[in-house]
């Protein structure tokens, strides 16, 4: 298992928290709350070592299209980058949801 | 129409599809971050809500709690936090039930059972839910969904095998032992686990139903199981099969060990009671169990008509007391059961002479002790076992400690050797009170090495290691003891040839756990080593649920 984070300035409010996924084989669970440091910080834990790299990317071109000032978790069971940005997507889209 | 699946769903999605719209409130969910902190140092990621799903609603109309299983982390496995989410849950229900206050359990298993990562913790607290549940059912049902995927197996499969109501898709398995397991422990001439047909012939859906060992077979479909579930809640209640200790016995007599049975087969004997039981040599095989009964109990003659499980009663420390013990018999007629293993002929035998005490005590103002002398090696791995339910062997004597506890029985545990697995759920973990000798040779676990590391895809060496950093995986006594459930560890005492010295120190402290006055199992949580570090997380859960509960 590997522990790291990344942080990105953002500015841009989150309506509400969201929970996607689950931690099981090919998948990943995400937790996004709001946050108050005008960053978007990503926090992951992953069952894959050595693949830092490949999740900066993910994270880079989820930035590129979305401003958020959230604290984004992610707990993953070996999804692969697709997958990721899927389930980032859909927390977001959830985050943003008007109940 | 086009059936909507539920097996597809996730643990969260389940519950949300089986209570009324907009019901739905989750109690400890993910943003509760209340994962299990046992995990990460074994390098394994946890999940925020660790694989449990608390979902309070209604249920066409009707307030019902919904327990979800998530089987896609950690195979559903049960560890510290998401069995203490079960138990602390069920707790909370029976007291409200118990207040007037209507509230239906349904419990979704999804399980491989213990979660061998935190192996002890399973064992313990899969105990403390299978408490509740007996508690439950005087008040409602409780009812069990095995959908499928992972279905339900180990520890979780004799839970399942409490509920008032079990309701299985065709595409589940329900067994005790898994397939991988069985194959491990008994040889591929006893069960190949990569014969499929063989598997579901045994333990799948469609099996289980036709053998009477589940309630409703439904298809994969939301308003199938929601339909279930009205069913099972306007059941007229009916004798548990956990009660029916007459009828297993009686197909257990009439099945020949030697052979493989068919399902027919195992039907006909379920089906079609005979008196006659056969003769059945006692080997009086030495061993811990036998040693102890007869230390204890002044070599009383047992009163059981069985020769693996010994009964007397004695006056002990003033009252009578049932001693029991499971003994291993050289020629016992299951040869998976033959060095003292729970198999299906003890669990259900252990059932009919605690129900005994408690029937024949059933209007005596005082109630006699009940004493578990504990040294099983394992439950038995058998496909014999399997075809005719050991879970439900196991449930039996599960159903009937817990039972004797509600009915004003002191049940005490004392553990003389090993206490593995579900052989230990069904003999011993009901005990409001433990006592251990401090023996170096005793082995407290939820499954042997070997098997361990072939389910969990580890070495033995790699399994050694991570018991340093989770007491809860070691195989030890002294290990089992930091996590408060055990009253007392004993030294300086020779288990296997105990002088008289050793049996009064034994008695003694055997006669201070009995007068302790306790019926539940809530003392485990109430110890320094449980306070202080055994049972943090389960004391946490329960204090959080109390916070959120209403």
């Amino acid at each position: 298992m590997e522990s790291f984070s990344f942080k990105y300035p953002a500015g841009k409010k989150v309506a509400q928290r969201a929970h996607v996924g689950v931690v099981g084989s090919g998948d990943l669970e995400i937790l996004l709350e709001p946050g108050n440091n005008n960053q978007t910080e990503f926090i992951v834990r992953t069952a894959a070592d050595g693949f830092q790299e490949i999740w900066k990317a993910v994270f880079e071109r989820f930035i590129a299209l979305n401003d958020i000032d959230a604290v984004v978790t992610l707990n993953d069971f070996g999804a692969t980058p697709g997958v990721v940005s899927l389930r980032l997507a859909q927390v977001l889209e959830l985050a943003n949801k008007i109940k | 129409m086009m059936n909507t699946s539920f097996i597809e769903l996730k643990g969260r999605e389940r519950a949300l599809a089986l209570l009324d719209e907009n019901s739905f409130n989750e109690l400890l969910g993910p943003f509760d971050q209340l994962e299990s902190p046992h995990l990460a140092p074994q390098g394994i990621v946890p999940e925020s809500d660790d694989g449990l799903v608390i979902a309070r609603g209604t249920f066409n109309g009707q307030e019902m709690i919904v327990l979800s299983i998530e089987g896609a982390f950690q195979g559903g496995g049960v560890g510290e936090v998401c069995g203490s989410k079960i138990a602390g849950s069920l707790e909370r229900v029976l007291a409200d039930n118990k207040n007037g206050k209507k509230i239906i359990p349904v419990i979704i298993f999804d399980t491989g059972g213990v979660r061998l990562q935190e192996a002890n913790y399973g064992l313990l607290i899969i105990s403390e839910i299978q408490s509740a549940i007996v508690a439950l059912r005087d008040y409602v049902p409780v009812i069990g969904l095995i959908p499928g995927n992972v279905g339900s197996f180990g520890g979780m499969s004799i839970t399942a095998a409490l509920c008032s109501d079990l309701i299985m898709t065709n595409t589940a398995r329900f067994g005790l032992n898994g397939p991988e397991v069985i194959e491990q422990e008994a040889g591929i001439q006893e069960f190949n686990s990569r014969d499929r047909k063989l598997i579901w012939d045994t333990i799948g859906g469609k099996a289980r139903f036709e053998t009477g060992l589940v309630d409703q077979l439904v298809e994969d479909d939301i308003t199938a199981f929601r339909a279930a579930i009205q069913t099972a809640i306007d059941k007229k209640p009916t004798t548990p099969r956990t009660h029916q200790v007459e009828r297993f016995l009686s197909a257990i007599n009439q099945l020949d060990p030697k052979v493989k049975h068919t399902r027919t087969e195992v039907i006909g004997y379920l089906n079609n009671p005979v008196n006659e039981v056969p003769v059945i040599e006692d080997a009086k095989t030495p061993g811990r169990g036998r040693t102890w009964f007869a230390a204890l109990t002044a070599n009383a003659v047992s009163v059981s008509d069985f020769p693996g499980v010994l009964v007397a009663d004695i006056p002990f420390n003033g009252k009578l007391t049932r001693f029991i013990a499971v003994v291993s018999n050289a020629s016992n007629r299951y040869p998976r059961a033959v060095h003292g293993e729970v198999g299906l002929q003890e669990g259900w035998v252990l059932a009919k002479y605690i129900r005994q005490a408690i029937e024949e005590d059933a209007t005596n103002a005082v109630k006699r002790n009940i004493v578990a002398i504990i040294d099983v090696p394992s439950q038995a791995y058998g496909y014999n076992e399997e075809m005719l339910g050991i879970h439900y062997a196991c449930a039996a004597s599960t159903d009937a400690y817990a039972t004797a506890r509600l009915r004003g029985h002191a049940v005490t545990g004392l553990i003389v050797g090993n206490a593995i697995s579900g052989a230990f759920l069904a003999h011993g973990l009901q005990s409001s009170r433990l006592i251990a000798l401090n023996d170096q040779e005793i082995n407290v676990q939820a499954m042997s090495k070997q098997s361990a590391a072939r389910i969990t895809k580890r070495t033995i060496a790699e399994l050694e290691e991570a018991t340093k950093k989770v007491p809860a995986m070691a195989y030890d006594i002294v290990n089992f003891y930091s996590l408060g459930a055990v009253d007392v560890l004993i030294d300086g005492i020779n288990a296997d040839a105990p002088d008289a010295d050793a049996v009064k120190k034994v008695n003694d402290e055997l006669a201070k756990a009995i007068t302790a006055g306790d019926f539940t199992l809530g003392q485990r949580l109430k110890t320094e080593p449980a306070i202080t570090k055994g049972r943090i997380s389960s004391i946490l859960v329960r204090t959080k649920l109390a916070e959120q509960w209403n």
